[in-house]
């Protein structure tokens, strides 16, 4: 506290002395960091390692919630993971593999397994997690037991593997014991062409909201942008408000 | 000294014997839609119907024709059966090809005649129409057969034996046939009275084998087929088993067995087959895969422990077997695919086989297929454990532009079908669901026509985005209008 202290007394200036309070607890902030060297893996995109401290942590439960997004970043792990080894993905009649491969996921290691009812789904995962051969587990983040959850949470952690837990809004139990939150947003739709039959969605942006992070502060967010291959050199990009209000831009 | 055995026009001959009698001419196709005659029968024949013609067309020449569908696989175990049966007449049977099998008989006590008999009897419980007869090569045995069933050619009448015979039986292509007829010559006889040097060099090396053939010369090598080997292990009289314990020593048992027969042998198992009899005569057979083919007992053992998982006996077990399947060369040690990324096929099978018996169905791996409706651009088989994880080089950039350095794709899921309600203002979706909510971007329509041949799909899709950041798929068939998918 005493070079708070200095610090007040040689900045009269409000605003510097602010700036200069802000230097300070930024590099107190670094010096006390947790050396997670070996225990962050990579989500593949920048924007979102950057808010996420370097990345997702390796042995936990990660809820990705929202609405669209989320299975463009969990395509995003998956296509790390089998680059050099096996993922697994809980299918729950949703699944739609050729938008994964394009997202660059080898399907020939990819592991589905089709379960649609939350006992069953459980059950999957938690072989999945104790054959410790799959690196990244995606599941519909489905309700289930705070036991259930911590086993899965504890599998996690022994076998190393990330499992990815999708849903709309993550429920209490879930939120109590995945090490990482994030919510997506749409925040933008990007469309080629120039209208009608000529038009076409390439993609969209989204932004992902750091909701919690075990070594980590929450609040952040990144803006992601998930867009498909396209001859078009132009692009559309039309903002989502949720109050109706639609901003248009030409790029 | 070699006995032929040819089923004349096997693969109509199983076909026959698969639909019964009947006195309607009939032909066989490859193929049920857009197939072709690939053999027909003699009625069929004679009304004007003609191998390589459409189904249609032949139809069409031999009216009210019965066609049968080749059926390749069903032809191919049949074959298999038979061979097991010529298998009791010599210990060499080379199964050339389906319909045609060859046995070495030197030293086999017996007269020619006798092995004649003895290849019918072996035969006479598959009820096809068989002709056998001897020879001393492959060529004029088979030559033999196609004169007469039970033909028996004396050493060093080869030639004279095939001299009679057309020169299709060569199987000479057509326009080397169409040349040899304008030069005048029509059987086997009158093209071994060719002097051997000008014709080779008129019609290279196959005409020297066309010539010598035709003298009664055949060099083919005799190749005897590969026996079948059963490894096996059974339990059967020791008492009763009733509780799971039980029955998994009984296993232990019976794959350390079985393993040890596979290390003497050399092989390793790609699958295993279990039989279990039950105290009140049911019998349950099931047959189990493995990720990798292996002889290690540990790793079968797991295997069957997690398929048995959650299996309920009404009554004790009174007796068990275990077979090796899909048996192939031991090559090298499972302990090798470790190497890579330190993960254990077996670990694998293990997993897949816990899957399959908690959740009732197999996991399963996805592969895409060249289609148009989004339903149909994927299809899925069962996992099987990546040969390596090598990672291939990454693809080279094939445009500066940032569009294509993305690395985050948009994700379509598949939502099932519903029926949705849909304004339509100015050709386009204007509002969607109940209650509606209006559509801020629309994309489409994209056409798709699939299946015109048979039952017609025709739909325009459209992308459309909802007012409160919703992006759905949707599409329009007829007059209604169905959700096909979300962005996810």
């Amino acid at each position: 506290m005493s070079a708070l202290t200095s610090v007040s007394v040689l900045h009269t200036d409000r605003f510097a002395a602010f700036a200069a309070l802000k230097s300070e607890l930024a590099s107190r902030a670094e010096a006390g960091r947790i050396e997670l060297a070996g225990k962050l893996v990579s989500s593949g995109i920048e924007a979102l390692d950057g808010v996420l401290g370097g990345g997702l942590v390796r042995g936990t439960i990660v809820a990705l919630e929202g609405g669209s997004g989320r299975m463009a970043i969990a395509a995003r792990l998956l296509a790390q993971a089998t680059a050099h080894g096996l993922a697994a993905v809980i299918d729950a009649g949703d699944l739609f593999p050729p938008a994964l491969a394009r997202a660059g996921v080898r399907l020939e290691r990819l592991l589905i397994v089709p379960a649609r009812s939350a006992i069953g789904i459980a059950r999957a995962v938690d072989i999945l997690l104790r054959s410790r051969a799959f690196s990244v587990v995606l599941m519909p983040a489905v309700a289930l037991r705070t036991q259930v959850w911590a086993r899965l949470a504890g599998l996690a952690q022994k076998a190393g593997a990330l499992v990815l837990a999708l849903g709309l809004c993550a429920s209490a139990e879930l939120a109590a014991f995945s090490a990482t939150r994030l919510r997506c947003v749409l925040d933008r739709v990007l469309v080629s062409g120039a209208g009608g039959v000529f038009a076409r969605l390439v993609g969209y942006d989204v932004r992902a909201h750091v909701l919690k992070h075990r070594y980590g502060r929450p609040g952040g967010n990144a803006l992601v942008r998930a867009i498909e291959r396209s001859d078009s050199t132009s692009v559309r990009e039309r903002a989502v408000i949720p109050e109706g209000l639609i901003r248009c831009s030409f790029a | 000294m070699l006995l032929c055995v040819t089923i004349p026009d096997y693969a109509l001959a199983v076909a026959l014997l698969d639909a019964g009698v009947s006195d309607a001419p009939t032909l066989l196709a490859d193929k049920r839609e857009r197939g072709r005659a690939i053999a027909l029968d003699g009625r069929a024949y004679d009304c004007g119907a003609r191998v390589g013609q459409t189904i249609a067309q032949a139809s069409a020449a031999a009216h009210g024709a019965r066609v049968l569908v080749h059926d390749a696989a069903r032809v191919r175990a049949l074959w298999d059966y038979l061979l097991d049966g010529l298998d009791a007449v010599s210990p060499l049977v080379d199964g050339e090809e389906p319909g045609v099998a060859f046995l070495e008989m030197a030293g086999v006590p017996g007269a020619p005649a006798d092995y004649l008999s003895r290849a019918h009897r072996a035969l006479a419980p598959f009820g096809l129409p068989v002709r056998a007869a001897f020879a001393a090569n492959k060529f004029a045995a088979r030559a033999a057969a196609l004169i007469a069933d039970g033909t028996v050619c004396r050493e060093g009448g080869e030639r004279a034996l095939v001299a009679p015979l057309p020169l299709r039986v060569l199987g000479v292509d057509p326009r080397a046939l169409e040349r040899l007829r304008l030069l005048g010559i029509r059987t086997l006889g009158e093209l071994a009275a060719l002097p051997y040097g000008p014709f080779v060099r008129r019609f290279g090396g196959a005409g020297a084998t066309w010539h010598e053939r035709a003298s009664g010369v055949d060099r083919t090598p005799f190749l005897p087929r590969a026996h079948a080997v059963a490894i096996e292990a059974t339990l059967f009289g020791e008492g009763t088993a009733e509780v799971e314990a039980q029955v998994v020593f009984a296993l232990r048992v019976l794959i350390d067995r079985v393993c040890a027969d596979m290390e003497c042998l050399g092989k390793r198992a790609g699958a295993l087959g279990i039989e279990l009899e039950l105290e009140n005569g049911e019998v349950r057979v099931r047959e189990i895969g493995l990720a990798q083919p292996t002889a290690q007992a540990r790793a079968m053992l797991g295997v069957l422990r997690a398929n048995l998982e959650g299996v309920t006996f009404e009554s004790p077990v009174v007796g068990l077997r275990v077979r090796a399947l899909r048996l192939e060369e031991a090559g090298e040690s499972l302990p090798l695919f470790r190497s890579t990324d330190d993960l254990d096929p077996q670990t694998i099978a293990v997993t897949l086989a816990r899957l399959e018996a908690a959740l009732g169905e197999p996991a399963r791996q996805a592969r895409g297929v060249r289609a148009y409706a989004l339903e149909e651009q994927f299809a899925y088989d069962a996992f099987s454990m990546p040969a390596s994880f090598e990672t291939p080089a990454a693809p080279a950039p094939q445009d500066d532009t940032p569009l294509y350095s993305a690395l985050v794709v948009p994700q379509l899921q598949l939502l099932e079908v519903r029926e949705i309600a849909v304004r339509v203002a100015a050709g386009a979706p204007a509002f969607v669901g109940s209650p509606p909510r209006a559509v801020l971007e629309c994309t489409g329509p994209w056409r798709i026509e699939e299946n015109w041949f048979s039952v017609p799909l025709v739909r325009d899709e459209y992308d459309v985005l909802l007012e409160g950041g919703a992006l759905y798929r949707i599409y329009r068939q007829g007059q209604k209008w169905y959700l096909r998918g979300s962005y996810d």
